[in-house]
């Protein structure tokens, strides 16, 4: 018996990095994955995963920036796996600019899957936890939700938008039982961290080497973000909500 | 939880409360327990209870021998340690302009100094040994500002200090969080409030209910196992929602 078992789960971004650590982990502790990415293949990899392990999982083609998609992603959800007791709202993107150099496209895009996206899938995801008697929302935020980050403007903003999101979800669902919390991840070995040492420039090593000045001396890993969202997702937190959980080494701590 | 099978544990105020339930969880998941507490009938109550126990020790965490004997005791029942919960902690219910000088000094030298007397005690041997987890018993009160409870709001606003300053010194070798509670349903608190006084909390969570200790050890849980390893420096709320919209702070 896992800690999910019997749960169903949706999670967006789950085709790779935290998603992915965290589709395969709610797996094993039992729960029915849905996993929700623009990348097929890689979502459909995820899916094969699970179920090799002896897992049920499906995917979702999903742009969470489209109500019609995330619409479709929760209904899929309810009608495949029997229903929706965990979203975790994991997508995220970063453009690592200033104000000036940001685009407007590239402004609104961020806030659309970053924020956007939350709102979407929890407005179509809360009435069927509520008639189940109950949910639990996880947002992915970041650190850099609750501290400024340099050349990352956009991204900071939906990041804190995402913190205090999650307090007003809490307050507005906690008489539905349902719980809403986010995780702070600091950096996490990745690809969007990759992608991210990419636009600045930087060598993998590099940015890794920068990533792991931190209290615990190392990066984190998809899997450390992973098991918070389980312990969030699971009953052992059953009087936690509106909380950020954050997952960084002792990045802020100091 | 992961990694927490065999490892020892200690408990301050661990013979009734929050702390007698998480000894009783941390039995569950394999671990070895002692506690410690300065109230004998209860630590002779929980000897009797929970068997599995390692043992008890009794001794006041305000005083810094006190504590240091008691680490003493603790290496020849344990032979080291792995896990501190660092929960021991008083309060009085009292407006600001009626606290006393001995009172304030009562309430800070249990909350904050001892906290700090036994932290430093566990962390050498963890730092000598293979390293370990430091967990400290803050409260939402250490968060926001709440009537009649200075001395205490003061003490627990202290240890999430202290659990910042530590976590950076002790890393990588200890990782050291608080957990901040808020309304829990414990004996003290049931002695503290009366029913009326209960209702008017549980309207204030957004959960509608207040936390069962139960749910208070499984944090612990969470915090001392190998699925935190990634976390240290932080204070995690566990309070049914209650400070999320700043409301808390009702007379």
């Amino acid at each position: 018996m896992g800690d999910l078992t019997g749960k169903s789960a949706l999670i967006t971004g789950g085709a790779s990095g935290i998603g992915r650590a965290t589709a395969l982990l709610f797996a094993r502790e039992g729960a029915a994955v849905s996993v929700a990415d623009l990348d097929e293949p890689g979502g459909r990899a995820v899916v094969r995963e699970i179920a090799a392990g002896g897992g049920r999982a499906i995917f979702v083609r999903c742009d969470v920036s489209l109500a019609t998609d995330c619409q479709r992603a929760v209904q899929q959800t309810v009608d495949k796996l029997g229903g929706l007791d965990i979203l975790f709202n994991n997508a995220g993107i970063i453009r690592r600019a200033t104000v000036i150099e940001t685009t407007e496209a590239e402004w609104d895009q961020v806030m659309a899957v970053n924020v956007k996206s939350i709102f979407l899938l929890s407005k179509y995801a809360i009435p069927v936890m509520a008639r189940a008697g109950g949910g639990v929302i996880i947002n992915t935020a970041s650190g850099w939700g609750l501290v400024g980050g340099r050349n990352a403007v956009s991204y900071c903003a939906s990041k804190g938008a995402v913190v205090n999101m999650t307090r007003a979800m809490a307050l507005d669902h906690g008489e539905q039982n349902i719980r809403v919390n986010c995780i702070c991840p600091g950096d996490t070995d990745t690809p969007m961290l990759r992608n991210e040492a990419q636009q600045i420039g930087e060598s993998d090593e590099q940015f890794l080497a920068q990533a792991a000045q931190r209290p615990l001396q190392r990066i984190g890993r998809p899997e450390d973000i992973a098991r918070a969202a389980l312990y969030l997702a699971s009953d052992a937190s059953s009087f936690i909500t509106g909380t950020a959980l954050v997952v960084d080494g002792g990045g802020l701590a100091g | 939880m992961r990694g927490l099978k065999d490892k020892r544990v200690l408990i301050t105020g661990g013979a009734s409360g929050i702390g007698a339930t998480t000894a009783v969880r941390f039995l569950e998941e394999g671990a070895q327990v002692a506690v410690l507490d300065r109230d004998d009938a209860a630590r002779n109550r929980i000897e009797r209870d929970l068997p599995a126990l390692r043992g008890t020790i009794g001794a006041d965490v305000s005083e810094a021998e006190s504590v240091a004997r008691a680490f003493e005791e603790l290496d020849r029942l344990l032979g080291g340690l792995d896990v501190l919960i660092n929960n021991a902690g008083i309060s009085i219910r009292k407006p600001f302009m009626e606290i006393t000088p001995q009172q304030w000094r009562e309430v800070i030298d249990v909350n904050l100094n001892g906290m700090f007397f036994v932290a430093q005690q566990a962390a050498r041997r963890m730092l000598a040994g293979e390293g370990g987890v430091i967990l400290n018993m803050g409260s939402t009160n250490g968060l926001m500002g709440y009537h009649y409870y200075a001395d205490y709001n003061t003490s627990k606003a202290g240890v999430v200090e202290l659990t910042r300053s530590m976590a950076l010194e002790l890393a990588p070798t200890v990782r050291v969080n608080a957990i901040c509670p808020g309304c829990i349903l414990t004996p003290m608190q049931e002695a503290e409030y009366t029913p009326e006084m209960l209702r008017a909390f549980e309207r204030k969570v957004p959960l509608g209910r207040l936390g069962r200790p139960e749910e208070v050890a499984a944090l612990f849980a969470f915090l001392a196992s190998d699925d935190a390893a990634f976390i240290t420096g932080h204070y995690f709320v566990i309070d049914g929602g209650e400070i999320t919209g700043g409301l808390a702070s009702q007379p």
